[in-house]
Formats: C-alpha cells, structure tokens, sequence
C-alpha cells in the first residue's frame, strides 16, 4: 500500500487516529503531538485565547492559490488545507486525504478524503474541489505547480465524493511534496466556479476555506483577524480563539514587539539577533528549514556564463579559493546555517551527496589562478571590476564578498536593484557579472533545483537558470531522476548530477540558509515551517 | 473671494496633469515590471506571457500611456490589482492614520514654536535668542528616523512606558472610549518625533516676523497711545507676527508628509508611508500615482488655505 | 520713547551686530566639518571597506568610535562619510543655485510669455514632492548616489529661481528709468551688475540650506534600503547600525551626531547669512 515513491511512509489509519486521540485527551500527554509539534512541558492543550502573529508585509489578497508570493501564503494558509501536510523534513501527513497510494510506475497518485469535511460556510467538500481546484485554479496560476505539473499531469478521476486520482504521462516521483497547503490549497468550487476572473475578485478578500481558522477582517497594511472553525475536521482542533496577524514591517520594530508581548510569534529575525533572543527566557527561537515562501535555500552566487571573462572556469574557481564560505556564515548569518558544498540543501538527505569537489579558502590559489586565466594584476593592485546585483536584503553578502575579493585583487561593485528592477536585469537584460540569489530547493530536488541548472530554463523567467549554463548530461540527468520511482535511484541520480555541477562550477553555492521564527515562551504547539502555524497552537498560562 | 478661489483652483488643473503625466512615465520607464509582483516567482516563459497579456502589460507604451490619460481625466485612478481595490479607495483608507500623526504634531509644534518666538524675540540677537535658535534648529536638523528609534529605545524598550508599535492594541481590541485611549496611548512617541522636527522652521519664523514686527511704527503708535503692553503684543503684534507662520506650514507640507513615512515605518504605523513603499517595490503604479496626485492636491489646497488665512488675519489684504 | 517703554517692561531690541552669534558659530563649524570631509582621508587612512579589528569592538582608544559587525573601524567610516555628504550636498546646491539664478534671472528679464511659462515650470517643480520623488527615482532606477544626486539637484531649484526672478524685477524696474533717461536701453549686464549682490544672500543662504536638506534626504533613503551600498555615506552607516542597535549603541549614536552636527552647522551658517540683511525676515 505504502510505497517506495514516499520518503517515509505515512502512518495508516489505523495507527494514526488513535495517537491523535491520545495526544488530545491528555492522557499520557506525549512529548510530540500527532502534527509533531513541540510539547516540552508534556501538557494537556488549554482551549481558548488569541494568538497574534506578527508578519512583515501587507498580504494584499488572500487567495494562496493563485500565488506564490510568501507574504500572502502567511496569512491566507491558515484559512486552507492542501491534501497532505509536510513536516519540517518534508515528509507527507495526511490533511484532507486521510491516506493514499502511489502506483509502483508512480504514475497514479490515489488519495482517499475525509468523510465530514465542511467548507467555513456550510457546504460540504468533496473530490469535485480537488479537481476543480488543480484544473481551473492552480495549474493556471499557481507558478510553481502549473511550472512543476502542467506539461505532467494527464488527467484527475473523480471515482466518487471521496476519492481523487492523479493520472500522469510519466512517472513523476516528487509529487507527494508538492501537495500541502502552500503548494496546491484546495479552493471551494462553488465559490470560485461562477467568478469570472479568478484573480480579481471580491471573493480573494473574504476567503472560503476548510481550514482551522476562518475569515472576520482585513484591514490593509494593518490586519488580518480570523476565528477559530468549531467544524474543523480535525477533532479537538484548533484550540485558539482568534488568530491575528499583525503587519509590522520593520524587523527590528516587530522583534521589539515579540519581547513586549505585544505580538505572540514572528517568522525571521535578524541574524545578529538571534543569540540575544534565544537566551531570554520569555521567547522561544526556531530554526526550521522552511517557512512560508519555500524552504531549503542555498545562497547562491550566478556568474555570467555568457561574459567571456567568467566562462573560463579558472576565474570562477579563482572565485571560489578567495571567498571565504565561513566568514560568510560567521558574520552575515553569525554561525546560523552551514556552508554549502553544492546545489542540494543537506537536509534533503536522499538527494544530498558530499562527494564532490572542494574549493577550500586559499587566496595564494585564487591570485595564481587569475594570473593563470591572464588578469594580471595592474598598477593600482587592482585585476578587474566586476558588478554585483542583489537585493537590498542581501547587502551583507556582497561586503563580505567585496573585502574577500579586494585581497586578490578584484574590485566588486555592489549593485543594489529590487526585486523588478532585479528582475529585469538579471532575466530579462541579463546586464551582470555575477548576482546572488537565495535558490530554494522546495521540498524536492525536481521542484527547486532542476529548474536552476536546466538549458530550457534560460530567458525572461525569474529565478530560474541566471548563470546561462548549458549542459545535455544534465539536463538529462535531472529529467530521469523527476522521473523515477525508486528512492535509492534518485538519490544515485542527484549524486552524479551533484559532481558534475560542482566540477563545473557554473555558480558558486555560498552557503545553506535557515529560517527563523520566534514565539512568546507560554505558546506551545507551534509549527513554524509550516503555512498555517497556528493550527494545533495553545497557549498555557 | 469665491472668484479668486475658483481662479486657483482651475490654474491647479493643468498642474494635477502633469503630475499624473509624469508619475506614469516614471513608473513605466523604469527597469521591472509589476509582473512579478501580481504572478509571484517560480513560473516559466508560458506562464508570464499569459499574465502579461492578462494585465495589459504586453501592449505598447503609447496605448497604455492614452487609456491611462483616458481614465485620469474621467477621475479613475486606476485599480491596484495587489489590494484589489481601487487605489483612491485605497489611499485614502490610509490617510486618516497618516493624519492623527501629523495633526496632532501640527497643533504642537505650532504652539510651542510660537512660544519660544516669543521668548527669543524678547532679546533678539542676545546669546539667549540664539540658544533658543539652536535648540530649534536641533530639531530640525536630527535625522526624524534616528530620533524616532531613540525615542523607541529610550521610552519604550527601557521604560516601558509606551507600546512599541502600531496604532491600537490588537488583542484588546478596545471600543469607544476605551480604544480612543489606546490609540492617544500609541501616538506618543510617534508625535514627538514628529514635532521636534516641524518645531524649527516654524519657531525661527515666528522669532523673526515678530521681531519685525514689533518694531514697526503701528506698534510705537499703540503704545504712544497708551495701550497695555500685553494688549499690544496679543491684538496687534501676534496677530500680524502669523502671517509668516502660516505660510511656512503652508509650504512643509510635503516635508511633514515625509517625515511622516519614515515615522510610520520605525513605529509600524499603519499609514500612507507603508502603503507608498510597498507600491513602488510591486511597481503598482495605480497607487504610486494616486499618493502623488494626493499630495499635489494638499500641497495645492494647503497653498490656497494660507492665502485664504491671510486675507482672515490682514484687513488690509482683498482678493478680487 | 516706544523704545524705553518696551525696555522697561523686557523688551529689548538690541541691534543686528555684523556678525551674528549664528553667522560665526554656524560659520565656524561648517568649516571644521569640511576640513574634516577633505583632510579625513589622511587622519583616519586606509579602506573604511575594509575590516580593521574585531567585529563588536565598543570605543576605545584603539578605535575611537568603535568598529562594525565586519570589524571595520567606524571613525575611519565617519571622516570618509564626511566626504560624501560633503560632495552630494555641494553638487546639489551648486547646480541648483545655477539653474535657479539662469531660470529666474531669464524670466524677470524677458518677462512676459516666456517668463509665464518659466514660472509655471517652477510651480511644478516646487509642488512637486521631493522626498518622494527622490524615493521613486532611487527604489525604481536603481540605489545610486549618482540617481540621488540628479533628482535633488534637479527639484531644489525653485525657490532659488523665485527670489532670482524678484531681484531682477526689482532691478529692471530702476533700470528702465535710469536708462530710459540716460542710454535708451537695459543691458543684461548692467541688470547682472546690480542683480547679482542684491539675490545673492538670500539665494546663498537657500542654497545652504539645501546641503542640509540633502544630506538628510540621503539619510532617510538609506534607512528604508535605498542607499548606495558602494559609498560609505552617515546615511549607510544608519541603515547598517539598524540591526545592531541593541547591541552596539556606537553605530547608531556616532554617525548619527555626525549628520545633526552637519547639519546643523550649515544651517546656523544660512541663518547667519540670512541674517545680515536688515529685518532678518525668516
């Protein structure tokens, strides 16, 4: 029933409710609940409060189906459910698909819904929300999934009331991870069935869902209020009150804020913060791998294949010997997160793979290197000038990397564009040296990753393959591993397509970054990697 | 008067256009597009034609530079498709908040800058005028975000004397009365931020018109009269020492507007400052446009206000 | 005997001495702080980019006002951000106080259509928002000092251009009697003669004033992220202490103190300037 194609097999049924009955009765409270969420004290959940959240920018909709954009998937998840839920490792729990089953070719996804399940206004949901869902909503507009399923997917069955079936072309194995909430929520059809233009209507504002909490208010730039669903379909679930959201979008003004109590949780805080924050008694610090605009993400620095200069792979490798990896993690993240070694987040054990090349720090190599590559140095000490795009954001890596470069003689020019101009410079003039960009891997190689180093991913498309790189093994490689069944398979797959990128050294991966988030000590039964944090949330007192 | 004021009002005309002419070339002509910003990230060649198309973006500059015309003179702002909402509704929704900040701030700093005119311009020119001057000055000159941040950290984080951010408490989510306190209670330090910073320009006017002033020869005439010195200073010297101070508030007000978003941004105020930040970085050109074509309109009335005080304030002034 | 009555009750209107408290205190610091911008290369050398000791490092005498999260020295950061502010603010008012004195010395001299027009091109500038405007050009084209410095230079002439324009007015006016009984005709030169040290304080002291106006611009457009991340300028320095200003108060409070005492200084020197003129109108 379980299958390869799953990382780790969910709980069935029969195992899983009664744990859940368990955790909630208090009954010998576990140290995790059932969603795997934190219960240091080994409490019983206390019912009742009003959790506020503080979030940094102005959702402006609140449909997450039509969306990727992180500050709407912050607030909006709360108010859905995708079919399965992942955890902080990305692995599959059922959430309105109470279990399912994979083919053995992969190719037909069979999950079995809920029986129960009421939407926030009353009216029952049923498989024809999951069809309508993927097929009028979420492969036209959601960017990832139509990017990831559109040319896949060949058709959805809808047995019955409580059963939907994902038909492919060809064995698609990361399908699983791209299910829960963030991913694919399922949107009411009888809603959004009669709108004529999905994404401008009133309805995105006065959301229908089927999740814990349901909508009371938005006021923009200010506020989100939501109530708890009493007809939630998990038993005894949520446990608040009322679910705020508060928009604070400076980062310092709304870690001030967790300290005062004025708001309950935060998602990132400032790097130099952390140890601070983590050491007073009042707030809890999390670092999970994701959060509500994606997960796993490597810092990445893109040279401009396309520019003589850096399509000679000893001045990228020149690069790569004078930038020192661990003052970057030292200093810009202060120590919170890891060096990367390659395109593949470490955390996604079956795909990760350390057997490849090092370029350890050694600016001796870099200068010999460079002189090699035929850039000498001039009069003034200086070889050459190079640009730098980033975000605003990301100002800190550039001046690391500008003092590190400065050593061996290479004048980086910061440049600081946001995200449009950034954009449009990077894609769509192509007009940089080298960029750096936070590449995420999603929850899945094939998702995240593939799309970065593939050949037909080079254009006007943002975050996708900058460095202009070109390689058919590649492109190969990653194509059968998104299609393979088997797990060991994949994870061979990945390793080799691992080597190769980092022999060739297109980019240059920086290092693995970790979100943040903080919480107000007495919450309990949060799940910070998670769209909708709040869901089995408490808060003792 | 009604003549005059009509006369204004149709010379700001031409004035409102071209503000609108030229926040829309801005917006255009500048690298990115507000793709991004409406289809998020992730999507592929396909998908972002799609949307282009979907939103208008794909047709030529001139075409969309004549409708955008066409509905600006029909009195449409345009529909910000990120708030789903039209960008009036949305920029005045906001400018209520903006406005308890700055009001307030007003009042204040007009009335404590007329009372240090007064102290200086007791003994111009003395040490004592130009401490006064200084400490004016001082206000001006500190950046208002480094002194909002002081603020910050010294009342609020140290003593704890006032919340940190945001205009009400979410979670007592208090009425009436009650949440009239609460917001009074937020506004604090947000205020006086804001109030050292108008204090300057408008103490060091008031110094000096009454200065000028109180030497003029109607002053020695009422004293020669006889009239009481204070009367004197309150009927005739205050009253003409005005002019100057109004028309000096007249002409900050895109300085106190200014002010105001940086402000609003250190304290989480849920303003026009936030508002105008997030537009430009979605390139929602419906609101960048819509807040530029309200701040020409203040600035315009503001203008048109003082002139209307002056004539109150000065028998002597008519408009025909 | 007005005055004596006054004096009497406190009032006591001294006269305007030469030189104001303002004109040389003001006048004074203004030229320290820009000693310091040119000498502070050789004062504090070395690359403020660079890291000069340990990150975190609180004043000492070692590194008088501290060092950063990357362990660069901010004394060294300060002098070099002198320089910078020193250069936006003089190439902002300079270019200003040209095209406001060319604008408005052309229309009150041709007068009539085409001092309409000019004037009307000067009300839209002036009513345009500068702030905002500045914000717009730098978030959209790019956080350049180069962008920052042509939009400020770019609207700060109008008020320059007003009073250019009323000096001439009030010349042209002479002239034209004097001339229509001597020569038969004003020539630009003479106006220019005579214009020229009538405006001149007045547009000196705005000009001054916008220095100060533009090193505060420059500021506030590094504190929301829009700053040039290639200059060490008060205004980086800002944005960079932001995150650190729990634990490092130095980053916050020196450049700070830095930018009010700039400032300040030139703003006390535009007073003293304005000053001079008799009546002392604000």
């Amino acid at each position: 029933m379980n299958h390869a194609a799953t990382r780790r097999s969910h709980l069935p049924q029969r195992v899983l409710l009664p744990l859940v009955a368990l955790a909630l009765l208090g009954a010998p409270a576990l140290a995790q609940d059932a969603l795997g969420n934190e219960n240091p004290g080994h409490e019983a959940p206390k019912r009742g409060g009003t959790l506020v959240i503080g979030i940094g920018q102005n959702p402006g909709h609140l449909n997450p189906a039509i969306s990727t954009g992180s500050e709407v998937h912050a607030v909006a998840d709360s108010l859905f459910n995708g079919l399965v839920g992942l955890d902080d490792q990305a692995n599959p729990y059922p959430d309105l698909a109470r279990a399912w089953e994979v083919s053995d070719d992969a190719r037909r996804y069979t999950f079995h819904l809920h029986a129960g399940v009421r939407w926030h206004d009353g009216e029952p949901f049923t498989s024809a929300d999951v069809a309508f869902t993927f097929q009028q909503v979420l492969l036209r507009y959601h960017a990832r999934t139509r990017t990831g399923l559109a040319g896949r997917l060949e058709r959805i069955e809808t047995p019955d009331d409580l059963t939907v079936t994902f038909v492919f072309r060809e064995p698609y194995a990361p399908f699983l991870q791209q299910l829960n909430v963030t991913e694919a929520p399922i949107l009411p059809r009888h809603v959004y069935a009669s709108v004529a233009d999905v994404q401008n209507a009133p309805e995105n504002l006065a959301p229908v869902g089927t999740g814990p909490y349901r909508f009371v208010e938005y006021v923009v730039d200010d506020r989100v209020v939501l109530a708890r669903n009493d007809d939630y379909f998990k038993p005894g679930l949520p446990y608040l009150d009322r679910l705020v959201f508060r928009v604070i979008p400076d980062a310092n003004t709304r870690l001030l804020a967790l300290e005062r109590g004025e708001v309950d949780f935060i998602g990132g805080l400032p790097a130099g913060e952390l140890d601070r924050v983590d050491a007073l008694p009042e707030v809890t610090v999390f670092t999970p791998n994701s959060g509500s605009g994606g997960g796993f993400c490597v810092m990445t620095m893109s040279f401009n294949l396309e520019r003589e200069r850096f399509a000679d792979p000893r001045v990228r490798q020149a690069f790569a010997h004078a930038i020192d990896r661990q003052q970057v993690l030292d200093q810009v993240l202060f120590g919170r997160g890891r060096v990367a070694s390659g395109p593949i987040h470490s955390q996604l054990a079956f795909a990760y793979s350390d057997d490849v090349r090092a370029y350890p720090f050694d600016p001796a190599l870099a200068e010999s290197l460079l002189d090699e590559a035929g850039h000498p140095r001039g009069a003034d000490g200086t070889r050459f000038a190079a640009t730098f795009l980033h975000f605003p954001a990301f100002a800190k890596y550039g001046e690391v990397l500008r003092q590190n470069l400065a050593q061996v003689g290479v004048q980086l020019e910061l440049v600081a564009l946001d995200r449009a101009a950034f954009i449009s410079r990077v894609f769509e003039q192509r007009d940089f040296d080298t960029n750096v960009i936070s590449y995420c891997n999603n929850s899945d190689p094939a998702i995240g990753v593939a799309r970065v180093y593939v050949s037909s991913n080079i254009g006007n498309i943002p975050f996708s393959n900058a460095a202009a790189y070109v390689n058919p093994e590649v492109d190969r490689l990653f194509a059968e591993a998104a299609s393979q069944a088997d797990v060991a398979e994949r994870g061979r797959l990945y390793a080799e397509v691992q080597r190769l990128l980092v022999d060739e050294l297109p980019v240059l991966w920086l290092v693995e970054t970790q979100f943040s988030a903080a919480g107000r000590a007495e919450v309990r039964g949060l799940a910070p990697w998670s769209g909708s944090p709040a869901e089995a949330a408490w808060i003792a007192r | 008067m009604l003549a005059f004021v009509a006369r204004r009002l149709a010379q700001a005309v031409p004035l409102l256009l071209a503000v609108a002419v030229l926040t829309f070339l801005l917006i255009e002509l500048a690298p990115g597009d507000p793709i991004v910003a409406l289809a998020g990230e992730d999507g592929d060649a396909a998908y972002y034609a799609m949307m282009r198309e979907r939103f208008g973006l794909d047709r030529p500059l001139g075409e969309r530079f004549a409708a955008y015309m066409g509905r600006v003179l029909r009195g449409d702002l345009g529909f910000s498709y990120r708030l789903q909402q039209p960008a009036v509704t949305a920029v005045l929704g906001r400018l209520p908040a903006t406005l308890l900040l700055i009001g307030p701030a007003l009042l204040l700093s007009t009335a404590i800058g007329l009372a240090l005119g007064v102290l200086a311009a007791r003994r111009p020119h003395s040490l004592g005028d130009t401490a006064v001057s200084t400490v004016s000055l001082l206000g001006h000159a500190v950046p208002v975000f480094w002194l909002a941040q002081l603020l910050l950290l010294v009342f609020a984080v140290r003593l704890e004397a006032f919340p940190v951010q945001g205009m009400r408490d979410v979670r007592l989510d208090a009425q009436g009365w009650a949440g009239a306190l609460d917001v009074a209670r937020h506004m604090v330090l947000p205020v006086t931020a804001l109030t050292v910073q108008f204090l300057a320009p408008i103490a060091r006017v008031a110094r000096a018109s009454l200065i000028d002033v109180l030497g003029q020869d109607y002053v020695r005439t009422a004293v020669a009269k006889g009239l009481h010195g204070r009367v004197v200073l309150g009927k005739h010297a205050l009253r003409n020492a005005l002019l100057p101070v109004v028309t000096v508030i007249g002409a900050q007000v895109g300085f106190m507007f200014s002010g105001a978003v940086l402000t609003e941004t250190v304290f989480a105020w849920p303003g026009l400052g936030r508002l105008l930040l997030s537009a430009m970085l979605a390139r929602d050109q419906a609101i960048v446009s819509s807040m530029f074509l309200l701040l020409t309109v203040a600035v315009v009335l503001s203008t048109l206000l003082v002139d209307l005080l002056y004539a109150a304030l000065d028998p002597r002034i008519r408009y025909g | 005997m007005a005055e004596r009555w006054l004096a009497a009750r406190g009032w006591a209107p001294r006269r305007p001495p030469a030189l104001s408290p303002s004109l040389l205190v003001g006048g004074a610091l203004t030229l320290a702080f820009v000693l310091l911008a040119l000498l502070g290369g050789t004062l504090a050398p070395g690359d403020p980019f660079a890291a000069a000791g340990a990150p975190f490092a609180p004043p000492s005498a070692a590194h008088p006002f501290g060092t950063d999260d990357l362990g660069r020295d901010l004394l060294r950061a300060v002098l070099h951000g002198a320089r910078v502010s020193l250069i936006v603010g003089a190439t902002v008012a300079v270019v200003s106080l040209t095209l406001g004195l060319l604008i408005g010395g052309v229309a009150g001299y041709r007068g009539g259509a085409v001092d309409d027009l000019l004037m009307r091109f000067t009300e839209l500038v002036l009513v345009l928002p500068r702030f905002f405007l500045a914000l717009v050009v730098v978030a959209l084209f790019g956080a350049s000092l180069a962008n920052l410095i042509a939009v400020l230079a770019l609207t700060s002439w109008g008020i320059i251009a007003r009073v250019a324009r009323a000096g001439v007015l009030t010349v042209k006016e002479r002239e034209y009697v004097l001339a229509a009984r001597a020569l038969g005709g004003a020539g630009p030169r003479i106006l220019l003669r005579h214009v020229l040290p009538n405006v001149l304080t007045p547009v000196v002291a705005y000009a001054a004033l916008q220095v100060g106006n533009a090193i505060l611009v420059e500021a506030s457009l590094s504190f929301l992220g829009f700053g040039d991340p290639n200059l060490v300028s008060w205004g980086y320095l800002l944005n960079n202490a932001q995150a650190f200003v729990r634990r490092a108060w130095w980053l916050s409070v020196f450049p700070g103190a830095a930018i009010v005492l700039a400032v300040l200084s030139i703003n006390l020197l535009a007073d003293g300037i304005r000053g001079r003129r008799a009546g002392s109108r604000g």
